[in-house]
């Protein structure tokens, strides 16, 4: 996420405030769209022009002047700054499509609409998560490479997803329970009566031959089935 | 339910004090320290299940102190939570104090935020502070008084820390100001319900939140207390409301209401991180590795069993092992590998001492020296003196004699076996080592319909039938209760009954084969028929959800305290009903009725089981006690009248038959008449064919010829 930030405010800050009004979702349809161009394999600014959107002259305007985008001799080249920001919009806009689609079951015509809003409003934070609930996936739905983000490295390194059912914790770590989704009213009762509820923080304690958490100074014995119907997210 | 509010029902014009609090923080301690009357205090969740009442005075004001089952929200999940709420809102002019464990304030604000719902004047006590402080975790008891508007106190209740503050504090009881704010659709429809609520004097908004929580235990209640058109009125807006929200609203007024302690807990505590720390590496350092300490732990047991097998008087040296064993790996006690050599461990040191020193020692001292040698022959000769008549004689010295009987067996066979595995089990209790066995074995009683937590019913049992039945209370659902009282009449037999049994197996050529036997066929039968009543019973399994409480180096004084009023609670209970079993037997014998049972019984007894006809006597007695019945078996094994076989037939028969008549008194209170009759009209057909199919397999192996 800092990387973004670089890359939005990187260097010209200055430039910056004045830019922020107009640089707006349209920019991004731009640099989204030479990003799509590069990985087929094309950089002709024709085509560019052609495949973006109606005003496409203010935008690229908008974008030279950022020192995002530079054209020469009718091909066109992504700067580092305008590449980066690309590849965050990429990102944002594949991993939506998988989020939509293989969690939501969405259609995937509807999918790519709702895809290309979420885009332009995802906050860095929102996108690491979704990413990391996602299991980091390498590719969008149409199979197309998904840029990877700062967690997907963490994730080569450390295999933790964000969300994990509370039997999937190793004994002694800890994690704040997201939600719970037991098969019964009573089950949830009889947790809420020992304050384990969303937001409450657990300590796995053991797993075998039954599971026992921590909360608060109390050792509770639970059901494995019901510690899987347990959502943490490791702390 | 109309027999235990009965039971509970508390008559008196004393003003009330009404103990109050989450399970396993010490209500019970308090109350002993208030009255000064003993209730069973152990360290486990759900030890009392049964209303305890005394008597304290505090400014020349003489108060009753009520002890109420541990409840971690005043609308009910359980039975025993049931009866604390039922308490508290039929009590009038009670004051509450309500008791929270220190180190987990979280669960003792919900509580008190309930208490101030309901507007029961309340003081909180912060109990187990020294546990609370040597973990480093601090309560502003000021900013908590200010907030909840309630006077608060710390304790350390075991060590009567602060209870000189508690008592000077009761005077100060107000009702607490503070409010939870729930979400605007919930508060409208609480305050409609509380405007309904008329001719209802205090805490009408507990009882609209209970009512909006989905409470079905409280519908009887709002029967007796509202027109059926309210109550109607009631359950629309109950159900107006649920639709909109998707979660159960019961689920939702907790979310919030734990949000909202949360909140609180976290501007009034503060907890040092380094003491925290060092006392979690305290208790590391306690938890030595069991690759260390388990060898040591097997060293120490097979030298104890060497010394016991030269003087069964080193067999007391199991106690303070035991002791020692459960405080240093207790908290290893529920490890997957590690656990089953420590229940091994365990179960093998309550066994030298209930067994070697209890069943062996002690029994063989008071009835071959205390009552052999002086108290029988002393009673023959001042009777023989005394009483001319021979009736009287025989009465109180004949073969079915008051003294030679029934105070024989009472107090000589059965007291030392009761009184030491009293001792034994108090040292569970009190370690924490019994929820520990009940994640152990959860697995277990899956497969026949319960969970880890009917363990403590269970096992509580083999100290008394009676009481365990009480336990089940404890369990969930009422399939759970009824298997469990199911299978505690059946087959699990209580300490006295235990002790006698183990005591003739000792007799026996192979007291070994013998007893594996015995315990093969109990298990399998407690197993198989748990089983098919837990496919049986109609129901749904529930999920095991227990507390485990933290291992703690049981107080001898407790267990001296608490071993003492059981053995008091034991002889009251039995020795009236030896006595009165003994006349059965005399009176029996004396009309000849018993000659004609014995021939009506014959192909039972006789015939099927393949045992002497006086063993029926056994089987009669056993109605009134099931160590009776054993013990007279006991009887005739010394007595030569009884060979190996016929012993293993006669003892799994007698195991599983009928539960003794407290208990059955016991089961027809608590589970309903038809469950209890249903229940012995099982009992006694199944206990005669297991034990003749016994018979059969044992004569047809020809194992002990």
């Amino acid at each position: 996420m800092r990387r973004w930030r670089r890359g939005f405010r990187g260097g010209n800050e200055h430039q910056d405030e004045r830019f922020e009004p107009k640089f707006d979702c349209k920019v991004d349809e731009l640099l989204e769209m030479a990003w799509i161009l590069e990985e087929e394999g094309s950089d002709s600014f024709e085509e560019l022009k052609i495949r973006a959107d109606h005003d496409f002259d203010v935008q690229f305007e908008n974008a030279s002047q950022a020192g995002m985008l530079e054209v020469k001799g009718g091909k066109f080249t992504l700067l580092p700054n305008g590449r980066e920001r690309a590849r965050e919009i990429i990102r944002r806009h594949r991993l939506t499509e998988v989020l939509l689609t293989e969690l939501f079951d969405m259609e995937e015509s509807h999918a790519e609409s709702d895809a290309c809003r979420f885009e332009h409003i995802l906050s860095p934070e929102v996108t690491e998560s979704v990413c990391t609930l996602l299991g980091h996936p390498p590719t969008c739905p149409h199979g197309k490479p998904i840029p990877r983000g700062e967690c997907c490295e963490k994730f080569k390194k450390e295999m933790t997803p964000l969300v994990t059912p509370l039997m999937e914790l190793r004994p002694g770590d800890t994690g704040r329970i997201v939600f719970i989704t037991p098969k019964s009213h009573t089950i949830l009762d009889r947790l809420t009566s020992l304050g384990i509820v969303p937001g409450s923080e657990v300590r796995l304690h053991q797993k075998r031959p039954t599971c026992i958490v921590k909360i608060g100074e109390t050792d509770i014995a639970i059901d494995s089935n019901i510690a899987r119907e347990i959502f943490v997210k490791r702390v | 339910m109309d027999c235990r509010t009965a039971g509970n029902e508390i008559k008196t014009d004393l003003p009330q004090l009404i103990l109050v609090g989450n399970p396993n923080v010490g209500k019970s301690s308090i109350f002993g320290a208030l009255t000064g009357k003993y209730v069973t205090v152990s360290n486990y969740p759900g030890t009392t299940v049964e209303v305890s009442q005394g008597n304290v005075t505090l400014n020349k004001r003489k108060y009753l102190v009520i002890d109420t089952p541990g409840a971690n929200s005043l609308v009910p999940m359980s039975e025993d939570e049931q009866v604390t709420r039922d308490i508290l809102i039929e009590a009038d002019k009670a004051t509450v104090v309500q008791v929270a464990d220190s180190k987990n304030l979280r669960r003792g604000l919900v509580v008190s935020t309930q208490l101030a719902e309901f507007e029961m004047p309340f003081i909180l006590v912060l109990n187990m502070a020294d546990e609370a402080r040597s973990r480093g975790i601090r309560i502003n008891t000021s900013g908590l008084q200010k907030a909840l508007g309630v006077h608060v106190v710390s304790t350390t209740a075991t060590q009567r820390q602060g209870i000189d503050r508690l008592m000077s504090g009761i005077s100060q009881a107000v009702l607490s100001s503070h409010r939870i704010k729930f979400d605007r659709l919930i508060e409208e429809s609480t305050s409609e319900i509380e405007a309904l609520l008329t001719g209802i004097e205090k805490g009408k908004r507990g009882i609209a939140l209970t009512v909006l929580s989905g409470d079905d235990s409280f519908t009887p209640w709002l029967h007796d207390h509202l027109p059926e058109q309210t109550i109607k009125e009631i359950e629309a807006i109950r159900s107006r409301t649920q639709e909109k929200y998707t979660q159960p609203l019961g689920y939702v007024i907790n979310l919030r209401r734990l949000r909202a302690v949360d909140r609180l807990v976290r501007s009034l505590q503060t907890t040092e991180k380094t003491l925290l720390r060092r006392a979690r590496k305290r208790s590391r350092l306690r938890r030595v590795h069991p690759l260390i300490s388990l060898p040591i732990f097997a060293a120490a047991l097979y030298g104890l069993s060497m010394l016991t097998a030269m003087n069964p008087l080193f067999a007391l040296l199991s106690i303070p092992l035991l002791l020692f064993s459960l405080y240093m790996f207790g908290d290893w006690g529920t490890h997957q590998v590690y656990g089953i050599p420590i229940l091994i461990g365990v179960l093998y040191l309550t066994w030298l001492f209930v067994g070697d020193f209890g069943a062996g020692a002690a029994v063989n001292f008071l009835q071959d020296t205390v009552f052999g040698k002086y108290i029988n022959p002393g009673a023959s000769w001042l009777i023989a003196r005394v009483l001319p008549w021979n009736i009287a004689k025989e009465l109180l010295i004949g073969q079915y004699g008051i003294i030679t009987m029934a105070m024989t067996y009472a107090i000589a066979i059965v007291l030392p076996i009761v009184g030491t595995f009293f001792i034994a089990f108090g040292m569970l209790e009190d370690s924490g080592y019994l929820p520990r066995l009940a994640v152990m074995v959860d697995k277990i009683f899956k497969a026949m319909g319960l969970n880890g937590k009917a363990v403590l019913p269970m096992v509580l049992g083999l100290g008394c039938g009676t009481m365990a039945t009480l336990t089940a209370r404890i369990l969930d659902t009422k399939r759970e209760r009824v298997i469990v009282t199911l299978l505690l009449a059946l087959g699990v037999p209580c300490s006295a009954q235990l002790g006698v049994i183990l005591g003739i197996f000792g007799s026996t050529g192979a007291p070994f084969a013998a007893m594996a036997i015995w315990m093969g066929v109990v298990f399998g039968v407690i197993f198989l028929v748990g089983y098919l009543a837990g496919k049986l019973m109609p129901g749904e399994k529930t999920d095991f959800i227990m507390e485990v409480p933290p291992t703690r180096l049981p107080q001898i004084t407790n267990i001296a305290i608490k071993t003492f009023a059981r053995m008091t609670w034991y002889l009251k209970e039995a020795v009236p009903l030896f006595i009165i079993g003994t006349l059965v037997l005399f009176f029996s014998d004396k009309l000849k009725l018993l000659s004609l049972i014995e021939k009506a019984a014959a192909p039972a007894v006789q015939g099927l089981l393949g045992l002497p006809a006086k063993a029926t006597e056994a089987f009669i007695i056993s109605f009134l006690r099931r160590d009776y019945g054993v013990a007279g078996l006991y009887q005739m094994s010394k007595a030569g009248q009884l060979d190996t076989v016929q012993i293993i037939v006669g003892i799994v028969t007698i195991t599983l038959f009928v539960p003794c008549l407290p208990n059955f008194l016991v089961i027809i209170k608590e589970r309903g008449i038809k469950t209890a009759i249903a229940i012995i009209l099982f009992i006694i057909p199944f206990s005669f064919l297991v034990g003749g199919a016994l018979n059969w397999i044992l004569r047809g192996l020809r194992i002990f010829s």
